[in-house]
């Protein structure tokens, strides 16, 4: 035993390189494996962890605090059904104008405020995830996943400041950070203090119940719990609930959209992880076979080989597993699953602690078998043959490759170093594969943004529509949608017109109409005027041009089983209106149980719907923020008029999640690619001396160098492109079949020519780039000591 | 007469070790003579070689060549000395063995960025002059351990260097082959070529070297 520790101390030591390297590899690519495998496990139900993590509310219930008293409330969570409870906390719904550094961010927006001391608690256990809970009067944290994530457009939320317009003498409060709450208990919170001057004189004193109960998991359960509730206080008390399940389908539709793409990127990660740890530490036994021939030839039998060749991957390589689980723990739940959790919308997801201990295990299992594999070989060589084998490449391997690249009208250095990977066709290939990954990974990553880009400006409509116009909305309106009067309709129309920046407007109406055969209700938006210019985005057929036309979203055609061209039945009012589909839009409301049609068509069922917003578009070179001023002073106090940035925090935190794990996957590689050329460049050491013995100077060593991997890079970029456009084009659609939707042409067709041709060399790129510092160091040894290596 | 190498108070110490491998080294060589460095193994006689080539830099003093300071000169001048001044001839040979004969003897033209046709042409003329062209398309480890010499010794003077400085040059050949590498060597000399040698062999130095100069110990004997 004592030789054996003796000869694998005397490797650490003496492979200094090499044991740091094997101990980084393997950190990285666990720490790449755990959060791929927690985005992975934690995309699996998101909701119900994030939930589990904040001990989210199974029941938000809104009491009239003139009914019920604080004692009553106190003993409702002592309730035989009740598990937790917390509050009251006292809520207040205010109309508020946002203001940011930029100027007006949101005008006049209906929230619920409420007081409470800390983020903490028994129940809706609140995620901050930037700035810090009020902590004066005048403050407010605002909810991420409401205003911050749909209306103020990925704002800096910090130091904006908040005026409650509702309130005589528009109070203001600074906002100091944004809180995310998984069942959306309110859109912001202030001291508890603070909500008697919010909740002004003419509104009774509500305040908010935070419940988790025994029996919970279906509707029955949760109404059974609430009928409980309801007996426990006096009558009237309970003014409003939330059942958490309601809050989950919401939440589990726009969850659905994105986890293909990050079980995709998941799935990339821990390929490349299982890749590198298997280049790395092969490549490491195989680079020292010299000195196993040696070991061999002073007495060391094969089995005292092995194991000296699995101690010295084991030692570093265990090291590094445990710091990769440690840190793969703990940053990718601050930087990677906080993210995730936003882009959910259920504040917090964490890696599971089964990934943390099983990854580790995993990689150090994974690198033993590799280390193995080649050290069984080495055991079996004879002491000569390992020897031999470790000095040098097989003879004759990429000698005619070389020879034709001898006759290339390209500098020496490059078609020597061209044609080097041939004579390691295994290792080139571990290497082609790892940064064909993570070139592949930079394809799709930028496909994928450009597409969520325009899937956002598909929903938003946002490259059309700048402003939207909606009708007053007062505290008391909070249970229906206000819709403008008829004189209300008139005069924003006419302000609207007057204003010299107007290029166009439309007023949209929302009506529910059911449809034959179908026992949902379908949401029917129709226009009053032309809406061509929306720029609603067809995937089949064409936009209505008349009245009895419809365009309606995939999900309706397949509830329906109709198709474009066929004709359906409407009900509205009690009477029956044919339809005639003329195309299929992308359109998310409703579920996709939605129609985009002229008003008329309703109109001819004698039912005419009253406006809920107009869309309106600008001159070009008209300054938004002026129009919204001028517009807003025209059209007086109570009107919403709202900008339509189409840059919601949601996509903003997609795009940042691609980028941070296309990073992640990009270094991955071309750390795998360094690697390679460290061990090439110990093998190569000696041929290296004899290049600058004749005169190789610094630069064209790192000239060589580089292009070891360079070909394979470029290789792999170009092989990369076809790969991520085929995973870009396999998954996009399969997000948008997960949620019944399809998506046009358009949203897919983002690669152009110009972007294809550097994303082709994105992998000379990742090659160039991990060959660099190994070429520097070849480049830096003076030829004496690369002579004397052998 | 000018001195073409001019070692002056030279040292050179490695990492941890106790005594200098070579300590206050003076040589001058001129030009167009042969001059043999000998001594045993360790007295430092490779190290010398090493510090005229630029392949190693010494702890102390000064070292040039063709009136060029190699010890002071950057990664990238001393590479470019190396290529235009020095040809290096060793006892393994250093061949690279995934390179035919003729590419390994066009390498340091090459390097240099020499026009190929007229790189080709001299290589084929010194194959020629030192009677291996035939085997100018063989890989170096099918030839014999003086013909790999012989390519070495062409690769050495591909860019007709001012300096010839071989390593033990008959130290890995049998006795017969290493006569006619000698009388090679001496040919050259003749014909104006400045050479070094290096060799612990003193009956080589007294028949190819014009002087021998003795290291003991790192240090240039009596």
């Amino acid at each position: 035993m004592k030789p054996i520790v003796s000869a694998v101390a005397g490797t650490l030591t003496r492979r200094r390189v090499q044991t740091v390297m094997i101990g980084v590899v393997l950190l990285i690519s666990t720490f790449a494996a755990v959060m791929a495998l927690g985005l992975i496990v934690d995309s699996n139900a998101p909701f119900d962890k994030g939930f589990a993590l904040e001990r989210g509310a199974e029941v938000t219930a809104s009491v009239d605090r003139s009914v019920a008293t604080s004692a009553e409330l106190a003993r409702t969570a002592r309730l035989p059904g009740v598990t937790a409870a917390a509050g009251p906390f006292a809520e207040a719904d205010v109309t508020v104008t946002v203001n940011g550094k930029g100027g007006l961010v949101v005008s006049q927006y209906p929230m619920t405020v409420v007081g409470r001391a800390s983020p903490g608690g028994p129940v809706d256990d609140l995620t901050l995830t930037s700035g810090h809970w009020p902590r004066t009067a005048s403050q407010m944290i605002l909810s991420g996943t409401i205003l911050g994530g749909n209306v103020l457009g990925g704002s800096n939320p910090v130091g904006e400041t908040v005026t409650v317009t509702s309130l005589p003498g528009r109070p203001r409060f600074a906002v100091v950070g944004f809180a995310v709450s998984v069942t959306a208990s309110a859109d912001g919170w202030v001291l508890p203090g603070q909500v008697a001057r919010l909740a002004g004189s003419r509104t009774p004193a509500t305040a908010e119940m935070l419940y988790r109960f025994r029996a919970v998991g279906t509707d029955k359960a949760v109404g059974a719990d609430l009928a409980e509730l309801r007996r426990a206080l006096p009558t009237g008390a309970v003014t409003g609930t939330q059942s958490y399940l309601a809050v989950k389908v919401r939440e589990s539709r726009t969850i659905a959209l994105y986890v293909p793409f990050i079980v995709a990127f998941g799935v990339i990660g821990l390929i490349m992880s299982v890749l590198i740890v298997a280049n790395v530490v092969s490549g490491a036994v195989v680079a020292d076979y010299a000195r196993i021939g040696v070991l061999k030839s002073i007495g060391f039998t094969p089995g005292q080989v092995v194991a000296v060749y699995i101690g010295q991957a084991a030692v570093p390589g265990a090291a590094g597993c445990l710091a990769g689980a440690v840190l793969g723990a703990v940053l990718a739940n601050r930087l990677i699953l906080g993210k995730t959790a936003i882009a959910y919308g259920v504040g917090t997801l964490a890696v599971p602690i089964w990934v943390v201990i099983a990854t580790p295990v995993g990689m150090c299992l994974l690198a033993g078998l590799v280390a193995l594999l080649p050290a069984l070989r080495a055991g079996r060589l004879s002491a000569i043959a390992a020897i031999a084998a470790g000095r040098a490449p097989r003879a004759g391997r990429g000698y005619t490759a070389g020879r034709l690249a001898s006759l290339l009208p390209l500098p020496r250095p490059l078609t020597l170093g061209l044609t080097a990977p041939l004579a390691r066709p295994a290792r080139s290939a571990m290497t082609l594969a790892a940064v064909l990954l993570g070139a592949t990974a930079v394809t799709f990553a930028v496909g994928l943004a450009y597409s969520l880009a325009r899937v956002n400006t598909g929903i938003s409509l946002s490259n059309t529509v700048q402003l939207q116009i909606f009708p007053p909305y007062g505290p008391s309106s909070n249970t229906a949608e206000p819709v403008f009067s008829a004189s209300q309709q008139r005069a924003a129309a006419a302000v609207i017109r007057s204003q010299p920046g107007t290029l166009r407007y439309v007023a949209e109406s929302y009506t529910q109409v059911s449809v034959a055969g179908l026992g949902q209700p379908v949401v029917v938006t129709t226009f009053r005027g032309d809406a061509r210019w929306l720029g609603q985005a067809v995937v089949t057929g064409r936009w209505y041009t008349r009245p009895g036309e419809a365009d309606v979203p995939l999900a309706f055609l397949k509830q329906t089983g109709t198709e474009v061209g066929d004709t359906v039945t409407i009900t509205v009012g009690g009477r029956r209106v044919p339809v005639r589909i003329v195309g299929e839009v992308f359109f998310t409301e409703n579920r996709g149980l939605s129609m985009l049609t002229d008003w008329r068509t309703l109109n001819r069922a004698g039912y005419a719907a009253p406006p809920v917003q107009f869309d309106v578009g600008l001159r070009p070179g008209t300054g938004a923020y002026a129009y919204e001023q001028a517009i807003s002073a025209a059209l007086g106090r109570g009107y919403g008029v709202f900008p339509n940035k189409g840059r919601s925090t949601l996509l903003l935190t997609m795009i940042g999640l691609i980028g941070s794990l296309t990073w992640l996957l990009a270094v991955a590689a071309g750390l795998g690619v360094l690697n390679t050329v460290v061990v090439h460049t110990r093998e190569r050491a000696h041929a290296l001396g004899v290049y600058k013995a004749v005169g190789m100077t610094p630069r064209q060593t790192i000239a060589m160098v580089v292009s070891w991997t360079a070909g394979i890079g470029l290789v792999a970029g170009i092989l990369a492109v076809p790969a991520g456009i085929a995973l870009h084009h396999y998954v996009l659609p399969t997000m948008a079949a997960s949620v019944n939707v399809a998506f046009p042409a358009s949203f897919l067709d983002v690669y152009r020519g110009p972007m294809i041709v550097l994303l082709a060399l994105a992998g000379l790129i990742i090659a160039t780039v991990g060959a660099l510092i190994p070429a520097s160091w070849a480049a830096g040894t003076p030829a004496a000591t690369a002579l004397r290596t052998e | 007469m000018d001195a073409l190498i001019e070692l002056s108070h030279v040292t050179k110490r490695y990492d941890g070790g106790a005594r200098p491998a070579i300590d206050d080294v003076s040589l001058r060589v001129a030009q167009g003579e042969a001059v043999a460095v000998m001594g045993p193994s360790g007295s430092g006689k490779s190290t010398v070689l090493n510090l005229i080539a630029g392949m190693d830099r010494p702890t102390g003093g000064t070292v040039a060549v063709a009136g060029q300071r190699i010890d002071t000169a950057s990664e990238t001048a001393v590479a470019r000395f190396r290529r235009d001044k020095v040809g290096m001839i060793f006892q393994f040979f250093n061949l690279l063995d995934d390179l035919t004969v003729l590419d390994n003897v066009l390498l340091p033209a090459q390097l240099a960025g020499s026009r190929r046709s007229g790189a080709r042409k001299r290589a084929e003329e010194l194959l020629a002059a030192l009677r291996i062209e035939r085997h100018k398309d063989a890989y170096p480890a099918r030839l014999s351990g003086g013909e790999r010499q012989r390519v070495a010794i062409a690769r050495a003077l591909m860019n007709q260097p001012d300096v010839l400085l071989a390593d033990e040059p008959t130290g890995a050949v049998d006795s017969a082959t290493g006569e006619e590498i000698g009388e090679l060597l001496l040919d050259l000399n003749a014909s104006g070529q400045t050479l070094l040698l290096v060799t612990h062999n003193p009956a080589l130095a007294a028949r190819y070297a014009s002087r021998v100069v003795e290291l003991v110990d790192g240090r240039i004997g009596p």
